[in-house]
């Protein structure tokens, strides 16, 4: 089984949302700022209801923040 | 740094500081007045204790959320390893007699309270060293 990785487009989503700050994000998603920059950076994946959360605060769907990779 | 890694650290190191401090006393102590005296070095313990100040030394975190689903999941990943941890602790202490001395020897129930603290502090410095490892895979603001 090869690694599984989830790859995300947040930092670029945050600057397209009038350069969204990651506490901005993170009072939106209901999350502390610690778990924005280690969702960023790709070194934890959030569950299904933090990903839904993140996709609402930038208007968009949970395929459009967050894409499965293998 | 979280607060839950403040705490962390502050166990991490009363704990090291209380075991090689005690260890040391103990060696030292025996080498003057010899065994069972030398014991009394594990008083030294007692530095653990200072751990207990964290919640009241660290403040509460500022901001509206303190508390998510990461926080939630490495604390449970870092009581799990520390429970994990102290049931070898006790695991050893009880089997490690047994296959030394064989079946038909008897040990001192001093070492009972002795084997409670060591799985306990075990516990707590497991506990803390992993709660250290997870929180720094977020990197420098992890």
């Amino acid at each position: 089984m090869g690694k599984v990785k989830i790859k995300n487009k947040l930092r670029q989503f945050r600057f397209e949302n009038n350069q969204m700050t990651q506490a901005e994000l993170a009072d939106k998603a209901e999350v502390t700022r610690q778990t924005i920059i280690a969702i960023e950076a790709g070194q934890y994946s959030p569950s299904l209801e933090l990903a839904i959360k993140i996709a609402k605060a930038f208007g968009k769907k949970v395929d459009d923040v967050f894409e499965y990779e293998e | 740094m979280n607060r839950t890694q403040k705490i962390a650290w502050l166990f991490v190191i009363t704990i090291s500081l209380a075991v090689v401090s005690s260890l040391i006393a103990v060696a030292i102590l025996y080498s003057k007045v010899g065994m069972p005296k030398a014991l009394t070095g594990f008083a030294l313990l007692g530095i653990v204790g200072f751990a207990g100040f964290g919640p009241v030394i660290f403040p509460k975190d500022k901001g509206k959320i303190i508390c998510d689903e990461r926080d939630t999941s490495i604390n449970r990943k870092a009581a799990i390893a520390g429970f994990g941890a102290s049931y070898l602790v006790v695991g050893l202490a009880c089997m490690l007699p047994f296959s030394i001395l064989g079946p038909h020897a008897t040990v001192s129930v001093v070492w009972l309270p002795n084997i409670f603290m060591a799985a306990g502090l075990t516990s707590f410095f497991v506990h803390s060293v992993v709660i250290l490892v997870l929180y720094g895979r977020g990197g420098k603001n992890g």
